[in-house]
């Protein structure tokens, strides 16, 4: 008996492809239903390997998905509740054809609602997994937080997002969790660390509403995403919150009480401004222990045991650990003219103290005229009223400091200076064999001191070089600032120390014939065995080039081709510097016979 | 026809078999007749006057009576009324037809459910309530109502409350309880009766490649920054540059190939082309000075001259194949001595041919090196419409004013969002449809048209009238 004949496209690719008209039938759904299960059930459209085959012999190119996702969805519950959904929408759409405005009204109040945080589970199935897809949720979370209400985005859906991105917030603040800013013309990059997971996001500039055109973007497919980020935002908040120990939803603490003007607003909403003021401290969860700090690295002995890298880690943890206590104790006030949030958020996630203008926003705490005001933040080029005790420095040394990881000098960033560039964190540091001008090295690592450091430095250089009173009294009337003029100071007692200790040496000969005496008398000791100093490097190299000997043949021309790579950077690098340190002394020896001229002609002028 | 005959002895084993085979018929008739007698009363006990009735007229008496009463007929609405008295006939058979007692000597009414409340039961009630009898009932009345209030609202907030730890082990779906059976009435005992064998029939299959690997933001070029360095900013603008130049030589490229394609003419040429197009094969007015043929003599010659069939001799023939077998000859020989030669050059050959594996080989290494790459970082084609390129951040270098007051931005983050999905392949790229506003042909209904002739018509009228 002659086997029946296999129908084309029945295994294989033909089978496992679906095109999304063959899906809606099978689902028995609208596409805009359709759309909406898949965006909430994670279902992307696939593409196929041939194309032919997967759309069994027809041409073109078709929307495919995997017949099994298509399967998979057929056991999602809330498809009966779309179809629930659209019968409900026809009573409505029957009601209002009727003229039942009543009827219609009640349908419209009652409306069912999805719930969806089954869906969310099951594409999360744990938090770390929520945690680590969590980027484009919150970008589109803070972006849609901007938008008013529009036409085909739900009415509270903007309001949603505002209380859980505020919300999120408050829980990064409270976790001290930031770990990188970058102020570029598309809006602030945020990354911070939550339970090991590096997550970034933008938060769009302060503009007043931009028109979205209409045939860019699908606004209900957005807002379908949104829908989904929003419940998943919300539940990821919350287990935040309680790992933070943290009431939630958040609540100020008890210690904040609103005397003056709570007779005046509805409390609801007053709890709720302040909370986006993120001013203040949230509330904790009662008994909830103070201040858990994380313990110190434990070193296990992995396999690939690297001293170097072990070491790494720990700096590394040092430095965050000093990251995260920047800004303790210091009191920042913000000037109008600055955008309030990303400051706010920023300082107090390092455990500053934030204020602002009580006319600007609400919330401020105190006032400009506190005198225990640190810094004030200021981003116009002078200001009327200042007050000495503190700085004003500009919005970039906050971004710049937090990018350091350590308060940088004020002085570059001071009201009305220009400011040095303002670095992105997130370049690929491992590329370190290229040159890095001196100026960008200081400001990437604010230990290294440049060789010939900034104008003012020069300056002070060469007023120790020549006769120094005159020259740093113009000096510091020239630069004004109080910073520079401390750090002149200071200089200057240090030589003048420096010069009176050569003084106090009166009689060099007497000096002398004493040395010469206590010579004589010495004791001459025995020498020690003194090593070698470079005898271990060199035996180091030694068995470098052993080593190196025994790379495999397979790959030595690999090998040979990178170091040879390393030396030609080197070289360029070191090229490169000397370049530099040249052309710099050529600008100081002209700058010295500059000024020495100058000097002359004032002379000739005054004589 | 066999005649079955009567068994003589037959098995009374059981009940069925009793019955089969002995007469039952006076019992059972008995049996009846008690029952008759329950129904509608014993025989016996029935006075005479129920069961007999005396004649006191004639045969011809009720006759006349009928007839007196059909004199007299009722009208339709008496007849309604008075049938409005009697059950029903639809109704009769609800009614019960049985004489036997009710078991139950004090049953209590009940009035059906909906039917309302009378005003002596509500006289009751308040009587009850004040007296605190089912006093536990309206309580828990009251409870249920709110609860019932309560789950509706909650049901409502759902998108609002995240008053639950999702990741927590205290959930029922963790322990594998069916969402349908997580209610306050079911019993935990219950609910763990149901727990699924498996958690999922069917497990969701992995996502597609690009959804998982690609970055959801990328990290920013640091030349975006609001306060770029020089040299950064330089970069950015190269890539900005590089890119814009790749875009118009692809533009001008399509341009050559379309557009370019086709030569100019001008309209008087294309007319005369036209003009010969559609005029070819007509013919043509004669010309004699255009004649060709005009100088020689008027001699008649085909076009194809026929063909003469003209046979090889046998020598031709023989030359012929000589011809052959010297050429076959000479061939052979040639590779004959390619041979010999060949053994010699064994060598080189050997090194040509390791050479030209070594370079293909290495070639299909840069092939497929090259064919990852760019699979790495292709955009997925998901459905007719092309998936939009991600276009560098550019940054007019006028616009960067290096303070954060007077920052401007050029790029909408939304369509990046939307466009960073497509290119992830978590969505098909598409184009918004737009509805088209219907455009409304406006034209006058025949009967109201106004012609100048109607208002011409119309001044004269009212031109007489007020002459008039």
């Amino acid at each position: 008996m002659v086997s029946k004949k296999k129908k084309k496209y029945s295994s294989g690719e033909g089978a496992q492809f679906m095109t999304r008209k063959a899906a809606l039938k099978k689902l028995q759904l609208s596409l805009k239903d359709f759309r909406r299960i898949c965006i909430l059930k994670g279902i992307y459209p696939r593409e196929p390997r041939n194309r032919k085959r997967a759309q069994k012999g027809a041409g073109g190119i078709k929307t495919l998905y995997h017949t099994k996702d298509i399967k998979f969805l057929l056991h999602e519950p809330i498809i009966w509740k779309l179809r629930e959904l659209k019968v409900y929408q026809q009573k409505i759409r029957r009601a209002r054809a009727m003229r039942e405005y009543k009827q219609m009204k009640k349908y419209l109040r009652d409306h069912p609602q999805i719930n969806i945080d089954h869906i969310v589970k099951e594409r999360y199935p744990t938090f770390v997994d929520a945690l680590r897809d969590l980027d484009d949720c919150l970008t589109l979370c803070f972006l849609f937080s901007t938008f008013p209400s529009l036409k085909k985005v739900p009415r509270d859906q903007s309001m949603l997002c505002r209380r859980l991105t505020v919300e999120f917030m408050h829980a990064v603040i409270a976790a001290k969790a930031l770990r990188k800013v970058f102020v570029s013309i598309k809006g602030y990059y945020y990354q911070v660390e939550l339970e090991g997971q590096t997550i970034t996001w933008i938060v769009p500039h302060h503009f007043s509403f931009q028109p979205q055109s209409k045939d860019e973007v699908d606004f209900k497919i957005m807002s379908t995403f949104v829908d989904f980020y929003t419940m998943m935002l919300g539940f990821v908040n919350f287990k935040l919150y309680h790992s933070l120990n943290l009431v939630y939803p958040p609540k100020l603490t008890a210690a904040f009480s609103a005397d003056t003007d709570k007779d005046l607003i509805d409390e609801h909403v007053y709890v709720a401004e302040r909370i986006a003021a993120m001013n203040m401290s949230l509330s904790k969860v009662a008994g909830a222990n103070e201040a858990e700090d994380l313990p110190e690295i434990d070193i296990f002995n992995t396999e690939d045991e690297d001293p170097q890298k072990l070491e790494e880690a720990k700096l590394e943890a040092e430095k965050v650990k000093k990251l995260k206590t920047m800004f303790k104790g210091l009191k920042f006030f913000i000037n109008r003219e600055v955008p309030r949030e990303p400051l706010v958020f920023i300082i107090r996630c390092f455990g500053g103290e934030v204020s602002w203008d009580r006319d600007h926003f609400v919330g401020a705490t105190f006032d400009e005229s506190d005198e225990s005001i640190a810094y004030h933040i200021v981003d116009r080029p002078s200001m009327d009223k200042q007050y000495l005790s503190r700085y004003y420095v500009q919005p970039q040394w906050v971004f710049d400091s937090v990018n350091a990881r350590t308060l940088l000098p004020i002085n570059q960033y001071l009201m009305g200076a220009v400011l040095p560039p303002h670095l992105s964190p997130f370049v690929d540091k491992t590329k370190d064999q290229v040159y890095i001008p001196p100026e960008e090295r200081a400001l990437n690592d604010p230990d290294f001191k440049p060789l010939d450091g900034n104008e003012s430095g020069t300056d002070i250089e060469e007023a120790s070089d020549e006769d120094k009173d005159d020259e740093e009294e113009e000096d510091s009337e020239e630069d004004g600032d109080a910073e520079a003029a401390l750090a002149k100071q200071y200089q200057q007692e240090v030589e003048e120390d420096s010069t009176s200790d050569e003084d106090d040496s009166v009689d060099p000969e007497k000096k002398k014939l004493a040395k010469e005496k206590k010579k004589a008398m010495a004791v001459t000791a025995g020498v020690p065995h003194k090593e070698h100093p470079y005898q271990k490097e060199i035996e180091d190299k030694q068995a470098f080039r052993l080593r190196e000997k025994l790379v495999r043949k397979k790959h030595r021309n690999l090998y040979k081709s990178m170091k040879a790579g390393q030396e030609k950077r080197k070289k360029e690098i070191w090229l490169l510097r000397k370049k530099r340190r040249l052309h710099d002394e050529k600008v100081k020896e002209e700058k010295k016979v500059e000024k020495r001229k100058q000097k002359v002609q004032a002379l000739e002028a005054s004589a | 026809m066999s005649v079955v005959k009567k068994k003589k002895r037959v098995s009374k084993k059981n009940k069925k078999a009793w019955g089969k085979y002995s007469d039952i018929r006076d019992v059972e008739e008995f049996l009846e007749d008690q029952r008759l007698e329950e129904r509608l009363g014993k025989f016996e006990t029935k006075p005479d006057s129920e069961l007999f009735v005396v004649d006191t007229a004639g045969d011809n008496e009720p006759e006349k009576k009928e007839d007196g009463e059909e004199t007299k007929p009722l009208s339709r609405k008496l007849q309604k009324r008075a049938k409005l008295k009697e059950v029903p006939k639809c109704f009769e058979v609800l009614l019960p037809t049985s004489k036997v007692q009710d078991p139950n000597a004090k049953r209590n009414k009940v009035n059906p459910i909906g039917s309302k409340p009378t005003a002596l039961s509500k006289l009751t009630h308040q009587r009850q309530a004040k007296k605190g009898v089912l006093e536990k009932k309206l309580v828990e009345a009251k409870k249920n109502r709110k609860m019932a209030i309560d789950k509706k609202r909650k049901a409502k907030q759902v998108r609002q409350n995240f008053s639950l730890d999702l990741w927590g082990g205290d959930l029922p779906e963790v322990k594998g309880i069916p969402s349908t059976l997580v209610d306050e009435f079911i019993s935990p005992e219950a609910q763990l009766h149901n727990v699924l064998p498996t958690q999922r029939l069917r497990p969701k299959p992995p996502l597609a490649k690009t959804v998982v690997t690609r970055a959801a933001v990328e990290t920013p070029h640091p030349g975006v920054s609001y306060n770029p360095s020089y040299k950064e900013h330089q970069e950015l603008l190269q890539q900005v540059g590089a890119h814009e130049e790749k875009m118009m030589k692809k533009e001008a490229h399509l341009m050559r190939v379309t557009t370019g394609m086709f030569r100019r003419v001008t309209q008087q040429e294309k007319e005369n082309q036209w003009r010969e197009e559609m005029s070819a094969g007509l013919p043509q007015p004669h010309n004699p000075a255009e004649d060709p043929d005009s100088d020689t003599d008027n001699e008649y010659k085909a076009i194809n001259p026929p063909v003469k069939n003209k046979k090889k001799d046998h020598k031709a023939r023989r030359k012929q194949k000589e011809q052959l077998a010297e050429k076959e000859r000479l061939k052979r020989q040639k590779i004959d001595k390619k041979k010999i030669t060949d053994l010699y050059k064994l060598r080189q050959l050997k090194s040509t041919i390791k050479t030209r594996e070594q370079k293909q080989s290495e070639e299909r290494s840069k092939r497929a090196e090259k064919r990852a790459a760019a699979e790495a970082t292709a955009l997925p084609t998901l459905s007719a419409h092309k998936t939009p390129i991600k276009e560098p951040d550019f940054v007019d270098p006028k616009q960067l004013s290096g303070d954060l007051r007077n920052i401007k931005s050029t790029t909408n983050l939304l369509r990046d969002r939307f466009e960073s999905l497509q290119r992830r392949g978590a969505l098909a790229a598409s184009k918004i449809m737009m509805k088209k506003k219907r455009k409304l042909k406006s034209y006058f209904k025949p009967g109201h048209k106004v012609t100048e002739k109607d208002i011409e018509k119309y001044v004269t009228k009212s031109a007489g009238k007020k002459r008039s």
